[in-house]
Formats: C-alpha cells, sequence, structure tokens
C-alpha cells in the first residue's frame, strides 16, 4: 500500500489525479477502521492532515466557508453561533477523542446514510466544494449523495471543504440512538427556520442517502409565509402535517439498530419536537435569531 | 511483631500496582517480549455447519514472510477432554467463526494478509442457530454448570397452583451477551525443548497450566502460564480459549516464539458467551402474598462440541419460601460456538426473571414489592434444609428504602409524568453464592523487616492484588507497605481459578493462614527472622470440606428509577443504588468499583446488551463494540452501592463473601420493574429497546408527545 502525505493542497490535487484510487484520509475514524475491518482495501492512501489550509475557516461574502479539516470540536467550540445546528450534531459524534479527529469533510467523503453533520448541512443549505486539478465546482448537499456511502466525487477530486450561511433563525438537531454517546444514529433530523424566507430540512439514517422533506419544507413554508412577523402559536394540525410529510420523505430500512417502522415513527416525534422547540425560540426572539 | 496496628482491611487503599497500570508500566500477555517472535492469525469458519473439503495454502505460503499454514491437514492430534480447545482435530465445522486455520508469519501483517488468502473449501449442512420455544431436539440435561441436578421438585407445585388464591404464570426471555472484556484474548508461547511457557490473559494461571498441560501431554511441572495482570475477563477467561492452545501449537510448528491476539471480532465467535434463555415463571400465592407454588422452568441453548447448561433457575431453589417448587433446565444443541460462564451466570438471568415476576405477583396482590419479599422469607435454605450461615437480603430491602426514599411510593402505574417523561421506581432483590475453593499459599519473612506472600491467584482488574495484601497484612499484623504479594504466575503455589465470585475468599483463606502460620513459626523463633528467612505453607482443602454445614450466600437489593419518552421509547436511568450483605467488606474502594460495575453491566443487560444471531450465516450479526452496545459514561447518571457489614463466623478466616458478580444480579428486573411503574406496561423480552417500547405504545398513555 502506497501512503501519500501532500504538504500543500496543489501537492493533495495532484496526488489525487496521479493516484485516482488513492483513499483520502482525514481525522481516520472512518477509514482506518475500514483498513482494520478489511473492509477497505485501497492501494494508496492519501493522508491529508499536513495540509495547514484545510484546518481553517473564514467568512466569505453572507456566507462561511469551513475546510474539509476542521474537526467536530471545533464546530462545537468555534461555530456554534452561527452554525447551531450542526455544533449540536457535532456534540453528539462519538467520544471526545472522536470529535478531535473527526471532521464534516470527512464525515462528506464517507457519506454514510447515519454520518450525523449531513442532517444539518442539508437543512442549512449547505455546498460542497469539490476541487480536482482540472477545477473546482460546488455542489449542493442534497445533489452530492448519490448512494449508500457513494457521492458525486469523481476519482480525482478532494472535498475541499463546505459552505454555508449562518444561522438566520432557530435550528435544531435531534438523533435518536441505542444510547446516550458513542452511538451510530438510529435517525436523526434536522430543521433550521429561515425568518422571512423559508425552512430547511435534513434526515439521517433514514434512506439510502441523507435527505431533505422538499414536501415538508414547502408545506412549512407556505403556513409560516404570514406567521414570521406575528410570532404566534402554531396550530397543532400545521405541526402534525409537517411531522407527517418529514415522515413521508424517508425511506427507511429494518437494520441491527432499528426497525423502518420505529424509524417512521421517530422522524414524525423528531420533527414535530424540533418545530416546536424552534418555533418558541422564534416567537421569543430566541437565541437562534441572533 | 506488633498487634496494635490499625486493621487495613476495611479501608480503601489504593491498588498496589495502581501506579504500574496508569503508567503503562504493568505488562499485559500481548506485551511481552521474546526474541524472534512468530505472529498467528487463525481463520474463521465461513459456515455453521458442515465439512471442510479442502484447504488450498498456497496464495498464503505465497505472502512473503510466511512461515508455515496450520490446519487439520497438518496439525498434530491435541488432547485434553475439552473439545473446543482441540483445534484442528477434524474437518468437521460445528459453528461459524470456529478456528480451522491458522497462519503463522515473521510479522504481524504478513500473518493477517496471509490468513484472508487461505482458501478453505466446505461442505456446507443446514444449519440451526436460533434457541425457540418449544424446540424439537430440547432435551433435560444431566447436570446443569457446575454440577447442579437439572431438575428440583418439592411437594406438588400444579395442585398448589390450582389452589392458590393468586397465580402469576408469565414468561421472560434473555439474548445472548458476550463478555467483552476490555483485553483480548491472547498468549505469547515459548518452547524450550519440552517445557512450555504461556503468557496468557485469563482468569487463573493454575487452570490454564493444567489445561495445558492435558492438551500436549505433559506433566504440569513441564508447563508454566504466566498472567500478573489481566484486562478483564468476566467469565470469558475462566476456561481456557483456543487462542492458548493455538501460540503453542504454532510456537512449536516453526520452532519459535509465537504470539497470538484475537480480534474483536473473533472474540465473539470463540471466547465464549452467555446462552439466551426463554424462562416461564409460575407463582402461586396466598391472599396474604405468602407463596404455596414456585416454578421456573428454563430453555436454553448448548452446542454440538460440548453440553454446557447454565444453572439459570437454580437461584429460585433458595431464595424464597415455597412449599412446593418445580424447577427445570431444558437445553438444545444447535450449531453454534459452546456458551459458558459469563457475569454471574445462572443467577443473573434467572433472578431476573424471578425478580421480574415477584414484581407482578406484589401487583396482583396489591402489596408493597418489599413487603411481599419479606412476607416470604425463608427460615432456612429450602432445597437442603441447611441454616444460612447469615442473610440479610431483609435488611438490604429496608436499608434501601430508606436511602432510596421508597417509602410514600404509590404503586400505581403509568401516571407520573415529568414534561414529556413518564418516571417510575422498582426494586429487585439480589443473590449470589458465597462459595470457596481450595488453595495453597506461602508467606516469607526475610531478614530486611519485609514479607512475601505467593499464590498462583488472578487480577483480571477486580483488586484481588491489593485485597491480598490487606489480608496478609492484617493476619501479619504488619503495615501493607511491608508486604508484597505475588499471584499470577503458575510457578506459585496452586489456586483455584478468578471466577464464581470466589477468588478473594478461596485465595485470601490460604494466604491468611498461611500469614497466621507464619506468626506462629516467628513467635518460635523468638520473633527472630533468620539470616535466610523463614517461611509457612498452607492449603485449605481440608477447611473448605466444613463449609458444605451452612447454605452460604451474599445478598443484596437493587433499587431503579426510570424515565421513559413515550415518543420515542427511550429509557433513562437517573438513578440506581444496590445495598448489599457480603459480610466483612475487604477494600472499600475496589468494592464499591465491583458493585457498581456489576450494576452498570445490569442496566446493560435491560437496555442495551444483546448478541444477535445470524439466522442465515450462523455467528453474530452485531460483533464489534460499535454495534454490541455497553452503557456510555452518559447513560450512567447517579449510580451507588452501599452495604451492610456482616459478622458472618461460618465463611472464612476473613468473613468475606464474594462480591465480582452480585452486583449485576437483580439490576435488570429492577429496571424492568421501574418500566412497568412508569408505564403501565410490562416488558418481558430483554433488552427493553425504544422499538420495543413503541411496539406497546397504544397500551401507553400519551403516545403522541
Amino acid at each position: 500500500m502506497r501512503f501519500l502525505r501532500p504538504h500543500t493542497w496543489a501537492e493533495a490535487l495532484g496526488a489525487k489525479a496521479e493516484f485516482p484510487d488513492a483513499l483520502p484520509l482525514m481525522g481516520g475514524t472512518d477509514v482506518m477502521v475500514d483498513v482494520n475491518f478489511g473492509r477497505a482495501r485501497p492501494n494508496a492512501l492519501l493522508d491529508l492532515t499536513a495540509i495547514p489550509e484545510l484546518r481553517t475557516w473564514a467568512p466569505d461574502g453572507d456566507a462561511l466557508r469551513v475546510g474539509a479539516g476542521v474537526t467536530y470540536a471545533r464546530l462545537v467550540s468555534e461555530l456554534a453561533d452561527r452554525l447551531p445546528a450542526l455544533a449540536a450534531a457535532s456534540r453528539t459524534v462519538g467520544s471526545p477523542q472522536i470529535r478531535n479527529r473527526g471532521t464534516a469533510g470527512g464525515n462528506l467523503g464517507s457519506a454514510s446514510p447515519a454520518g450525523d453533520a449531513h442532517p444539518p448541512l442539508l437543512a442549512g443549505g449547505a455546498e460542497v466544494e469539490l476541487e480536482s486539478v482540472r477545477g473546482a465546482r460546488r455542489v449542493a448537499v442534497e445533489e452530492f449523495f448519490a448512494g449508500p456511502k457513494r457521492s458525486v466525487l469523481e476519482p480525482d477530486e478532494l472535498i475541499a471543504g463546505f459552505r454555508a450561511r449562518p444561522a438566520t433563525g432557530p435550528q435544531y438537531f435531534a438523533k435518536v440512538g441505542t444510547r446516550n454517546a458513542m452511538v451510530i444514529a438510529v435517525c436523526s433530523f434536522a430543521l433550521a427556520l429561515r425568518p422571512g424566507e423559508g425552512v430547511g430540512t435534513g434526515i439521517g439514517s433514514a434512506g439510502p442517502t441523507p435527505l431533505r422533506a422538499y414536501a415538508a419544507e414547502e408545506f412549512l413554508a407556505g403556513e409560516l409565509a404570514d406567521r414570521w412577523e406575528k410570532r404566534d402559536a402554531l396550530p397543532g394540525p400545521v405541526i402534525g402535517e409537517f411531522a407527517e410529510l418529514v415522515a413521508g420523505a424517508a425511506r427507511p430500512i429494518d437494520d441491527v439498530r432499528g426497525t423502518a417502522d420505529y424509524r417512521a415513527h421517530v422522524l414524525r416525534v423528531l420533527a414535530r419536537r424540533t418545530l416546536t422547540w424552534a418555533w418558541a425560540d422564534h416567537c421569543e426572539g430566541g437565541a437562534g435569531c441572533a | 511483631m506488633t498487634t496494635d496496628i490499625e486493621r487495613v482491611t476495611g479501608t480503601a487503599l489504593d491498588r498496589v500496582e495502581g501506579r504500574d497500570k496508569v503508567t503503562g508500566l504493568a505488562r499485559y500477555a500481548y506485551e511481552y517480549p521474546a526474541d524472534d517472535i512468530a505472529y498467528v492469525v487463525p481463520v474463521p469458519a465461513a459456515i455453521a455447519r458442515g465439512t471442510i473439503t479442502g484447504i488450498d495454502p498456497g496464495d498464503a505460503l505465497a505472502v512473503p514472510g510466511v512461515l508455515t499454514v496450520l490446519s487439520f491437514r497438518n496439525a498434530p492430534p491435541l488432547a485434553g477432554n475439552d473439545p473446543e480447545l482441540r483445534i484442528f482435530s477434524s474437518d468437521r465445522v460445528s459453528y461459524r467463526g470456529q478456528m480451522v486455520a491458522a497462519v503463522v508469519a515473521d510479522t504481524l501483517e504478513a500473518a493477517a494478509e496471509a490468513a484472508r488468502l487461505v482458501h478453505v473449501g466446505y461442505d456446507a449442512e443446514p444449519h440451526d442457530v436460533l434457541l425457540r420455544p418449544d424446540h424439537p431436539e430440547a432435551y433435560v440435561p444431566e447436570k446443569v454448570n457446575p454440577s447442579f441436578p437439572a431438575v428440583s421438585e418439592q411437594g406438588d407445585v400444579e395442585a398448589a397452583l390450582g389452589d392458590a388464591a393468586v397465580t402469576v404464570d408469565t414468561t421472560y426471555t434473555t439474548p445472548a451477551y458476550h463478555n467483552n472484556a476490555m483485553e483480548p484474548h491472547a498468549t505469547l508461547a515459548v518452547w524450550s525443548g519440552d517445557r512450555l511457557t504461556a503468557y496468557d490473559s485469563n482468569q487463573g494461571s493454575s487452570t490454564a497450566r493444567d489445561m495445558l498441560a492435558a492438551a500436549f501431554g505433559l506433566e504440569p511441572g513441564q508447563v508454566r502460564v504466566v498472567s500478573p495482570h489481566v484486562g478483564g475477563g468476566f467469565g470469558s477467561k475462566g476456561t481456557p480459549r483456543p487462542q492458548i492452545v493455538l501460540a503453542a501449537l504454532a510456537a512449536r510448528a516453526v520452532g519459535r516464539p509465537a504470539k497470538v491476539a484475537l480480534t474483536r471480532q473473533h472474540m465473539f465467535a470463540v471466547t465464549g458467551y452467555r446462552t439466551p434463555s426463554i424462562q416461564r415463571v409460575r407463582l402461586g400465592a396466598d391472599a396474604s402474598g405468602r407463596m404455596t407454588a414456585l416454578a421456573h422452568e428454563v430453555e436454553e441453548q448448548t452446542s454440538t462440541l460440548k453440553e454446557f447448561a447454565e444453572q439459570t433457575a437454580v437461584p429460585s431453589r433458595m431464595m424464597y419460601a415455597a412449599p412446593n417448587r418445580l424447577t427445570t433446565h431444558r437445553v438444545v444443541a444447535l450449531d453454534v460456538a459452546t456458551p459458558s460462564w459469563m457475569r454471574a451466570p445462572g443467577e443473573c438471568p434467572g433472578m431476573y426473571a424471578l425478580e421480574s415476576a415477584m414484581d407482578e405477583l406484589a401487583v396482583a396482590c396489591g402489596l408493597d414489592p418489599i413487603e411481599l419479599r419479606v412476607r416470604n422469607e425463608p427460615e432456612e435454605d429450602p432445597e437442603s434444609g441447611l441454616p444460612w450461615s447469615s442473610r440479610n437480603v431483609v435488611a438490604c430491602l429496608r436499608e434501601g428504602a430508606a436511602w432510596f426514599g421508597w417509602a410514600g411510593r404509590d404503586p400505581a402505574p403509568g401516571v407520573r409524568r415529568d414534561g414529556r417523561w413518564l418516571v417510575g421506581t422498582g426494586v429487585a432483590a439480589s443473590t449470589y453464592p458465597a462459595r470457596r475453593r481450595p488453595s495453597e499459599a506461602t508467606a516469607r519473612a526475610t531478614a530486611d523487616g519485609r514479607f512475601t506472600v505467593r499464590i498462583a491467584a488472578a487480577d483480571i482488574g477486580t483488586g484481588s492484588r491489593t485485597a491480598l495484601t490487606q489480608i496478609a497484612a492484617d493476619a501479619l499484623g504488619v503495615p501493607p507497605e511491608r508486604v508484597d504479594v505475588r499471584i499470577g504466575d503458575s510457578a506459585l503455589p496452586t489456586a483455584s481459578l478468578a471466577g464464581g465470585s470466589m477468588g478473594t475468599a478461596s485465595w485470601g483463606s490460604a494466604v491468611a493462614m498461611a500469614c497466621v502460620r507464619l506468626r506462629e513459626r516467628l513467635d518460635g523463633a523468638g520473633g527472630e527472622v533468620p539470616e535466610d528467612g523463614i517461611e509457612a505453607r498452607y492449603d485449605t482443602a481440608d477447611d473448605i470440606k466444613a463449609d458444605a454445614a451452612y447454605a452460604r450466600h451474599a445478598f443484596g437489593a437493587q433499587f431503579a428509577e426510570v424515565r421513559v419518552d413515550p415518543g420515542t421509547g427511550e429509557i433513562r436511568v437517573p438513578r440506581l443504588l444496590g445495598v448489599f450483605a457480603a459480610g466483612r467488606i475487604i477494600n472499600a474502594k475496589t468494592a464499591r468499583s465491583q458493585f457498581i460495575g456489576g450494576m452498570t453491566m445490569g442496566l446493560a443487560m435491560a437496555l442495551l446488551e444483546e448478541s444477535v444471531p445470524d439466522a442465515e450465516f450462523g455467528g453474530f450479526l452485531n460483533h464489534d463494540l460499535a454495534q454490541y452496545h455497553v452503557p456510555a459514561n452518559a447513560d450512567v447518571a447517579n449510580i451507588d452501592a452501599r452495604w451492610i457489614e456482616e459478622d458472618d463466623p461460618h465463611l472464612n478466616p476473613m468473613g468475606s463473601k464474594g462480591i465480582g458478580e452480585i452486583g449485576i444480579v437483580g439490576t435488570a428486573a429492577a429496571i424492568g420493574n421501574a418500566v412497568h411503574h412508569a408505564t403501565g406496561v410490562r416488558f418481558r423480552d430483554l433488552p427493553i429497546r425504544p422499538d420495543r417500547v413503541l411496539d406497546r405504545a397504544p397500551q401507553i398513555g400519551g403516545r403522541n408527545l
């Protein structure tokens, strides 16, 4: 097995062009497990941890640009005010050791339907920055996933980072696992309210890829259109219909972690709860509206 | 010698090897060095039942650094009476994951790579790996672990049930569980002529030595097993496991020291597990709650290789008074690995069922569950008629009730809410036998004023080395700093296993008496230590014969508070309290760790742990720690263990009962009973998973919160 360790982004892109079957390695929290279990037997590993620019984030216009090497621990400590749902999801990833190593960029690279970063990135309307020696492109997160653990990443491309607008309203992430920490989601859900604009959703672990609940977003955006200013209580049937539409968007299966029925039911509950919490925050002009 | 020194037994002495462990100085089996080590990686069977039709080692042997490929084709036959350890002895495959070959190589990497390339051909046969009720092949074994009769009968249980004013007839199931010690099973084997040394992770070096000697046709004196530090066993290292045999076999085959460490995934196949169980419990009581009948009937699995029948119903033979009693075990031999000891075999699953049924009986009788248990206290052991050496389960229940705040508990189920959570509390009793096994120890005084105690005991993380240091210090009347305890080596005086919560009682008896003898010899020598030292030896074999005069058990009470989210089915356990009566506690710090560790395992049993059999291919589906869940810190909120000091003169020189396993006994029942109190629904299949809670959601108030 070849081990490649570029020190600049340009070298990394060059190496990926030369060795398209090289498996990119950042925190190693997925890749090394797969290697150790014999599930991945790459001809080459492309270690990206020596590239400083991947570890930075900065405002870029009205968005934030976050490098693929920013760890979950830093998403929590540095970006919780601007990307609250992503920070909340990051808090639920693994153990402190895993959060010190693992990155949202790596999560995207693995493209697991259970990746904790995906629902908040979907709800927040994030774009993934892909780059190769041929050039750079941006892909909306919902376009990025192509199937279970598959993405639209070309063989010569690397994930440079992602772009997302800072929250303009309340955001929530909720996850059900079989224990309180260090657990793969049985299912998860993220909700972002953008007052005056619309609503974002993201579903995890309840389909072949992370999913957006488009119909639920559209329905809720319509219901909220004249309520953003009024800030009055949301009628129960609105919350219920939203929850139904979220559950309807899922395509869950039975597996060792949970049944399809359980996932659909819990999605309904998580959708109802996150909407209730987020709307209450909005009505109070709460923390999420900074 | 001074006698006015404050006793060190009972204090919270720090672990004597604690600093070595936290600084990495403590050496575990796989870390032992040797020159020119060869590495061994086993090849697991890919089918659950059938015959090996061919083994093609060609591609494996072509990997640079590979020395040999061992299989039934070329491995020398092994002796010994455990078919799980007679590896490579035939072309039969009895379960998925069974070792069918192994690669020996210069490096671990080469061995692992080559193990993938050993091509094994199989003639697979249809297999059966699922325990299910009324299995047509189920039979009554001759005995259950270790040597109890499979069936016990007193009076006429059917008639008594028919006449009872109140009855409970209910069936509980528990899944398979895996021991999952932190340190994987590992061995470094070194031959020197016809002498074998094994650095090995086990629960008893004397036992491992005897097994190795039998397997290779050697005298025990030709074999030495060294295991000073062991990273947990939970029963899975009590019986030697195939890696120790494989290391010795490989070392002999290549004429070099050989190292084996099992992977976590392979541990799920070859290091034992607890059988799943199906347990029917029937209780009959009069109107006041006094039991007239108790029937506990168990179905469980064993393997086709050898019989292991867990003694699941055995606690129902002694726990409560009932003039009419029936306990039975039936096993079915499936195409699975042989189940074995795991964390309180018998008591753990059996008391889950019995203590859950007792809660159901309390509800049926309209009695507080503590009061029900008090009303059914037996004066003497109901099965043997022997007097109790001591029995303080009622004190544990009563004291625990006071500490937990049980008084004034509203028994009505499913009515307490805190926001979206349904809240409930539950209680269960706990018990574990207080046995001893023969052991030998020596105690030696040296002219420098120090003392050395030798015994082939094991410290698998429990703190036994520290406890033995305290026992020796008190028996000698010296501070513990002057005592060196040497354990974990079969070259030391022969000792029993760390298992069955017998370790400290068995070894401590030998250590205490050896130290008493040494003091007598020292006194006889006028208190002067001769230049070349002075030594005493003690063997407890004769003393232990007198143990049979009493029924000897530790007891306890477990209290749990749970919160159930009816929307998602999630269960939280904000409070757990265990109260134990286990004779004299030798070390307050390590004892507390043992108790709350066991209780945490009980919480895991109630809510998390479950080995899911793979019906299609055999073996287990969730064979790693990402999928086999034990609790994380965040799952264990407020957990407390307390104890009632007992003065029991019938036990041993320390007056102690074993505490390694009682912590897990009853905990799952206390949590299950609390879930019933919270929700009004009785869950009788463990673990109580969120999806199982939701399946019963229509019966739980407020599903759609």
